[in-house]
């Protein structure tokens, strides 16, 4: 098969609407990824994002049990998730990882088993932990819209009130900011956007849009405003990337948006080495 | 009459069901710069943080600019703002990508709801004047995580002149620096207040300093046992009342 017409099949795949809406969703879920990613990985919330997404696992389950729309159970779950393991990592003495970790492995183990009583065990568990971003709805896409737009504008209307809040807390309280109230709003917002994109993503990749451009970004960023910016713009990149390299490879969507996310990481590492050794 | 810029009356703070702070009652001045000394464990920074609302008070009232602090710690945002705090360990994630200037920034801006873009003109104008008189325009492109110590104190001083301000509160700021480094934080603290017209709250461990520079002296061991001009307050009986009178006496031989 010649070039051109590899190119010519991947246009004419980009012609159906479930594909023009996959790459929608992939913009809207790596635009708000990125940008809430870049606060995440500064105030190490990494690992909180991952065991979020890997804990919306058993309000899906529930959902499938009870025969409720999934998404439906899973946005009101995450939030409550987000909101009961911020209050017990504030009010135990107990390392941040070790808690996440427990909380994480048994809502994942009761997930299992909660499916195990449901005829979808097997055959719905792919889907559940993957993702299918084929398969989003105009719908899905209005609400993700939605929740970027909240996003932009809340952590754009107190953007400094945020970098002031990452860089030192006691400053920010004695400034008069309610570092409470912006750490929760912060969390819901989080678990907001993690519940919208596993349907998407899948339980296990969502994390990865939220750490990965992030990550990428704070390699090649000296400012902070650069790095949210470009962590949002990485997101959004990284997705339309994956979404081609997929149609072109043949390769499963959410998975190929990943490897196009790690692909970026790694050039932000060898980047700065090259400026160096040319400079 | 001078004006007092904070008064301080009854407050009695409770940590871990523990009284840290007991009855203290205090004013402030316009312009005067005033230390609190005490040993270790003294209160000194639970007062501090009860003053600015970081910790919740159970008794007393705490009055800044003549504005009542509330019980939950609020003041209106122009107060906020005519106050200037700078913690005892200025720690933070040497990882954050900010600029020196970024972090100098974010004590021009009010932190209510606006566009980040909102008055970057101003900002920069204010920010560039701001690390001159700190004699730090040099740094305003390097990360915060490359900065010494001293010239990290220095941006931080930066911070709080960015925007006038009335009252500025030190807890322990020059902590970590060495001996030359702190003289010239206190040095430059000193032509600042000069120059500005600051009041000055600050907790400092450094009797020699509090004696050269500050107007008055409050000596806390949970409560306030004794307060005046420094040659009275950190005469050698008060200080043996505060600190004990082994203390005393090694102070005052060490100061002749």
């Amino acid at each position: 098969m010649s070039l051109a017409s590899e190119i010519t099949r991947i246009i004419d795949l980009f012609q159906f609407p479930f594909m023009q809406r996959a790459v929608i969703s992939g913009i809207l879920t790596g635009l708000a990824g990125g940008m809430l990613g870049s606060f995440t990985i500064l105030r190490q919330l990494s690992f909180f994002s991952d065991a979020l997404g890997h804990s919306t696992l058993l309000g899906l389950s529930f959902g499938v049990l009870l025969g409720w729309n999934p998404t439906a159970i899973v946005l009101p779950f995450a939030v409550l998730f987000a909101l009961g393991v911020t209050y017990l990592l504030e009010r135990t003495h107990l390392w941040t990882d070790a808690l996440l970790n427990i909380v994480y492995s048994s809502s994942l183990a009761l997930a299992v088993i909660v499916l195990s009583f449901t005829g979808t065990y097997k055959g719905g568990i792919h889907q559940l932990l993957f993702g299918d971003i084929l398969a989003v709805h105009t719908a899905d896409l209005i609400f993700c819209g939605v929740l970027l737009l909240a996003c932009a504008l809340y952590m754009g209307l107190t953007f400094r009130t945020q970098m002031l809040i990452t860089l030192n807390e006691p400053l920010a309280i004695a400034r008069g900011v309610s570092v409470s109230f912006h750490r929760t709003t912060f969390v819901v917002l989080l678990a907001l956007v993690v519940g919208i994109s596993i349907k998407a993503i899948g339980v296990l990749l969502i994390s990865a849009f939220i750490v990965i451009p992030a990550c990428a970004s704070r390699l090649l960023c000296r400012q902070f405003s650069h790095h949210v910016v470009l962590s949002a713009s990485l997101g959004a990149f990284s997705a339309v990337m994956g979404m081609l390299l997929s149609a072109g490879l043949n390769l499963p969507s959410g998975p190929s948006i990943v490897i196009a996310q790690l692909g970026i990481f790694v050039g932000a590492i060898i980047y700065p080495q090259l400026y160096k050794a040319v400079a | 009459m001078p004006e007092a810029i904070l008064q301080v009356s009854g407050l009695t703070v409770v940590r871990d069901k523990h009284v840290a702070v007991d009855k203290v009652s205090f004013v402030v001045q316009a312009g005067t710069n005033v230390a609190i000394v005490g040993p270790n464990g003294a209160g000194k920074s639970s007062l501090i943080q009860a003053v600015l609302g970081v910790l919740p008070r159970q008794v007393g009232q705490v009055e800044i600019l003549g504005h009542t602090l509330s019980p939950q710690g609020r003041l209106p945002n122009k107060i906020r703002d005519a106050i200037a705090y700078l913690p005892q360990n200025f720690s933070f994630d040497r990882r954050i990508p900010m600029t020196v200037e970024e972090v100098v920034g974010l004590g021009w801006h009010t932190l209510g709801l606006q566009w980040p873009w909102t008055g970057h003109r101003a900002r920069q104008i204010a920010v560039r004047q701001a690390l001159g008189q700190v004699e730090a325009l040099h740094l305003k492109r390097k990360r915060i995580s490359d900065l010494s110590g001293g010239e990290t104190k220095r941006v931080l001083l930066a911070y709080c002149l960015v925007r006038p301000r009335r009252l500025l509160i030190l807890d322990e700021a020059p902590a970590g620096l060495d001996l030359r480094a702190e003289a010239e934080f206190y040095q430059l603290l000193n032509q600042l207040k000069q120059q500005h017209g600051w009041a000055i709250l600050q907790v400092s461990h450094d009797l020699n300093m509090v004696q050269r520079q500050c107007d008055h002296v409050l000596c806390i061991n949970r409560t306030l046992l004794c307060e005046g001009v420094p040659e009275v307050a950190l005469s050698r009986e008060s200080l043996s009342t505060v600190y004990g009178p082994e203390f005393a006496r090694y102070h005052h031989s060490c100061s002749l």
